[in-house]
């Protein structure tokens, strides 16, 4: 986990985009999601640094939109976006506490090297991958073994 | 307009651009014509993966070049003569195994080109060549599984895919083609070709299709724009919209 840099002042912008869910995973915000990277005062502008999760990332647009909106309607008005790559996202941006609200969600959450899958469902970690690619770029389907449910995994990507 | 692209740097990232938005465009053919709702999904994935990756190219052949000229004018209003992608991916979707045979021979090149581009000196190439392994690393297992599926599955399959082998590698000799400015910006071409190959007879062996002879190199070079009979078509499909309403907007 990368500490992100906040201080008194951008502190009321974090917890507004805090606020905006993740558009396809929305038990998680942008925040945890770890796409915010920064956020800067320049006179009047709030500048947010943003990094995509994954280069074709269907919702990378979408972030910016959702951030821009969130910021505007709560009378901030000059919001530049700047979208940076590196250092690359990664699932380690991901908190404890963030991997256990997915899994409550029914996804399970990445872990180290794709080793060990858990069932979100019985806790089983008795699981077969049914297929690389799931519902998202960044999630894989799976299947448990014991309770027979299928399930997303959320791709370890580092 | 025709657009020319000047600078040696943006000459060597234009080609990595064009050839993964070419296979990405031929990888969204199959977005609902999949064998079945998984592949389908994942051959839509890796085409997203492709053309992310192809619109993080063109932007640094943008600003390379800074003409005013954006990443979608780039994808968008180039000719046929202008675009330089591999042959290899201009090859059409004419059965699943010529599908996977393509990503494959691809994937394993473009593994080992961006492992080498993590040193680039381009302004924002090595940053982009580490996410883009990332992405990479999941593309390649994917279209791996596949090879030996089918290589080892059925009579039927393994003589579909052996065909599919027979036909994409007519397209692998242009590739280690290599050109000053590969050169220039590559820090060991003869190594990609090298661990290319040894990666690709160690797969073909295992899953039980026969290595074709790679022949000389008979076709005029991608790097001059020239083309199989394919990427016509592609472009007209693909680049149709922008060309016909410019000022279209999201
Ligand atoms: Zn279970």
């Amino acid at each position: 986990m990368v500490a992100i840099q906040k201080n008194n002042e951008t502190q009321k912008f974090w917890d507004l985009l805090s606020e905006v869910p993740d558009p396809e995973i929305p038990v998680i915000n942008l925040v945890e999601l770890g796409v915010v990277r920064n956020i800067e005062l320049d006179g009047q502008t709030i500048i947010v640094t943003v990094t995509p999760t994954y280069t074709g990332c269907p919702a990378k647009k979408l972030f910016n939109d959702l951030i821009t909106e969130k910021l505007n309607v709560n009378g901030y008005n000059n919001v530049e976006i700047i979208t940076q790559l590196h250092p690359v996202w990664n699932t380690d941006w991901l908190s404890e506490e963030t991997k256990a609200k997915m899994y409550k969600d029914g996804i399970s959450p990445p872990t180290d090297d794709n080793l060990v899958i858990t069932c979100p469902h019985c806790h089983s970690t008795n699981t077969e991958m049914v297929s690389q690619f799931g519902s998202t770029p960044c999630q894989s389907l799976y299947k448990c073994l014991d309770c027979l449910e299928p399930f997303n995994y959320f791709k370890c990507h580092r | 307009m025709r657009i020319t692209i000047d600078n040696d740097a943006a000459k060597f990232v234009v080609r990595l651009a064009d050839t993964e938005m070419i296979l990405g465009q031929r990888l969204c053919e199959m977005c609902s014509n999949g064998p079945f709702l998984e592949e389908d999904i994942a051959l839509s994935n890796v085409a997203l993966d492709l053309i992310g990756r192809a619109e993080q190219l063109y932007k640094i052949v943008s600003e390379i070049e800074n003409k005013g000229l954006s990443a979608d004018d780039y994808a968008y209003r180039r000719n046929e003569r202008e675009y330089f992608c591999l042959k290899l991916v201009e090859q059409p979707n004419t059965d699943f195994a010529w599908t996977i045979t393509r990503s494959y021979l691809h994937d394993v090149y473009a593994n080992e080109v961006f492992k080498q581009l993590l040193k680039s000196d381009i302004p924002n190439l090595a940053g982009l060549s580490e996410k883009v392994l990332i992405e990479i690393r999941y593309n390649l297992t994917h279209a791996r599984d596949w090879m030996l599926r089918l290589g080892i599955g059925t009579e039927e399959s393994n003589s579909r895919v052996q065909g599919a082998v027979d036909q994409m590698f007519r397209y692998v000799p242009e590739i280690f083609h290599w050109d000053v400015v590969d050169n220039k910006y590559l820090s060991d071409t003869a190594a990609i070709e090298k661990s290319w190959k040894s990666e690709v007879s160690a797969l073909l062996k295992e899953a039980n299709i026969k290595e074709p002879e790679l022949m000389d190199v008979v076709m005029r070079d991608y790097r001059e724009g020239f083309h199989s009979e394919f990427l016509g078509h592609i472009l007209t499909e693909m680049q149709f919209l922008p060309r016909a309403y410019p000022d279209a907007k999201w």
